[in-house]
């Protein structure tokens, strides 16, 4: 109880399932609230927003699915993130050894970045056709740019004086690369990870709009068709949670990867 | 008198001459003006001034961690960067500078994971030390496993001194390695530095602001003044080893300090 009215953080406190509790009643409390809105609003709407059992009975009733489209969506946003990532890594790498790569890259990669991706969607079905292709490509590259600023920063970020070390020892690049750059790049490249993680799921979804009759997009797309509230809204709620699956999985690695 | 310093034997550190300049925005900076120095082998030799005189410049230079405008540095009658290739230069920086991603031990092995080359080439005076015997003798063998950020300022200190000892090299660059320390921590850290020397006779040249840290260390004192960065005079340390505590109690070393530091004072104001 204590645990609960106190506001003086003890360290004591901090593991104890008091605490915890207290941790959680706040946003317990929103969400519930939240949730009393929705039906409210669902109830007094019906063409705004479904009530929450009419997904929850919509789910429960073709689970396979729900799930084919989250699996369909999910390896075009798994794959195209590695794709992505490993380029735009790759090129950092590059990008830190030679200053022309540097002027090179950035220009165009900032010109990726500020093009509208559901205008290159389409023009990507027309290239690649129905296949899975322009899906892949588009979270390509939607979390290449990210990625490619962080982890050139991040393996920029050595400490000098480490360098000095490093320097009169007569340590080669791959050395300095691999036992210097990379171990100090690694806090940045998550971050990078977090923001990739994050838009791979949108890029994904967004690309289904168009090309494809399968996938949480494609999905949506269709429901919006049909005005299918529950659908729609199961899909939208399920590519959220989706995406924070994956940003948890992102920390989870960090923790382990980064333990000094 | 106009000999190569290659013929000179027993000196690990020969400087002729040596000229530095730094552009910055069109305006120019006259950093080191006509160095000349020897560093005996096996000696501790320390550069001490003020600020701005030039003692980092001069030692990244001697690290070829910095290229001069003219004149010649000579380590063991070779180039810094054929030195620099075999090992042969320990660099101590100014902050611990370990990386916090590898334990203390991993940090003091440091030299031996980088520049493979250079341990299958022979001719090297390098020998390299076990890093456990020297965290011992740095008082750090409980904190081998341990990972930086759980040090003290001091003891990461320490444990970048033992990273510059285990890699074995005859000589050994230092620049104010104390300075950020606490006053406690730095007299302790003067005194292990001392003991260990002592124990491994190693050619140092350390950079110092403190004249008791320098009179406290060295062999030689080389007393610069700004403006241009140059050598006004070396002082000899003729002070008896082992030295302990105890030394800077006695009048030998308050009168030593005082000398180094009335010397740099002439130095300086004949400069201005
Ligand atoms: N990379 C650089 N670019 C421009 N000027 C520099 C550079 N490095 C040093 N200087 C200048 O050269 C002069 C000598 O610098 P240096 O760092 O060698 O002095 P120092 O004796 O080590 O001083 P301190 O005791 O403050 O460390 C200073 O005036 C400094 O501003
Ligand atoms: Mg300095």
């Amino acid at each position: 109880m204590s645990a609960l009215t106190t506001t003086t953080p003890r360290r004591a406190d901090r593991t104890s399932t008091g605490r915890r509790l207290g941790e959680l009643a706040a946003p317990l409390v929103f969400f519930v609230l939240l949730a009393l809105a929705w039906q409210w609003t669902a109830y007094h709407n019906r063409s705004l927003i479904p009530p929450i059992q009419a997904m929850v009975t919509d789910l429960s009733s073709r689970p396979d699915y729900y799930l084919a489209q989250l699996w369909e969506t999910l390896q075009s946003a798994l794959i195209g993130l590695v794709i992505g990532v490993s380029i735009a890594f790759a090129l950092a790498v590059g990008i830190v050894h030679v200053r022309a790569l540097r002027t090179a890259v950035m220009p165009v990669a900032l010109l990726i970045n500020v093009t509208p991706i559901v205008a290159i969607s389409p023009a990507l079905i027309v290239a690649f056709g129905f296949t899975r292709t322009p899906h892949i490509i588009v979270v390509a590259i939607v979390v290449f740019f990210p990625m490619l600023i962080n982890a050139t920063v991040g393996l920029s970020s050595v400490d000098p004086q480490a360098m000095d070390v490093f320097r009169t020892l007569s340590a080669t690049k791959g050395d300095v690369l691999l036992r210097l750059r990379l171990p100090s790049s690694l806090p940045f490249v998550f971050a990078g990870l977090r923001l990739s993680a994050s838009t791979a799921m949108l890029g994904a979804i967004i690309s289904e709009f168009t090309g494809t009759s399968k996938g949480m997009g494609a999905s949506i797309m269709l429901a919006t068709s049909y005005l299918n509230l529950a659908q729609m809204w199961s899909m939208i709620f399920l590519s959220a949670l989706t995406s924070l699956a994956l940003l948890g999985l992102v920390a989870v690695a960090e923790r382990m990867v980064i333990r000094w | 008198m106009t000999t190569s310093p290659a013929d000179r034997h027993g000196i690990a550190v020969a400087v002729r001459g040596v000229e530095k300049h730094f552009t910055t925005r069109g305006s120019s900076l006259h950093a080191l003006s006509g160095i000349d120095l020897d560093v005996p082998e096996g000696r501790f030799v320390t550069l001490f001034g003020p600020s701005g005189c030039g003692k980092s410049t001069l030692l990244r230079i001697l690290a070829g961690l910095e290229a001069s405008d003219a004149g010649e540095v000579e380590l063991y009658g070779q180039p810094p960067a054929a030195a620099s290739a075999r090992k042969e230069i320990a660099w101590i920086p100014q902050t611990p500078a370990l990386l916090p991603w590898r334990t203390v031990r991993e940090n003091a092995r440091l030299s031996a994971d980088v520049n493979r080359t250079a341990d299958r080439l022979g001719g090297s005076q390098r020998v390299p030390l076990d890093p456990d015997e020297l965290l011992a003798a740095l008082g750090l063998e409980a904190f081998a496993d341990a990972r930086p950020d759980q040090l003290s300022g001091g003891m990461r200190q320490r444990a970048s001194i033992a990273r510059g000892f285990a890699q074995g090299a005859p000589l050994m660059l230092m620049d104010e390695p104390f300075s950020a320390l606490d006053e406690l921590s730095r007299e302790a850290a003067q005194l292990t530095l001392v003991e260990l020397w002592e124990r491994y006779r190693k050619t140092v040249v350390f950079v110092t602001h403190s004249a008791a840290e320098a009179v406290l260390l060295s062999d030689q004192v080389v007393v610069m003044t700004p403006r241009p960065g140059r050598i006004h005079a070396v002082v000899d340390i003729d002070l008896p080893r082992p030295r302990s505590s105890r030394l800077e109690e006695t009048d030998e070393f308050a009168a030593l300090v005082t000398h180094v530091k009335h010397t740099l004072r002439s130095g300086w104001q004949a400069a201005e």
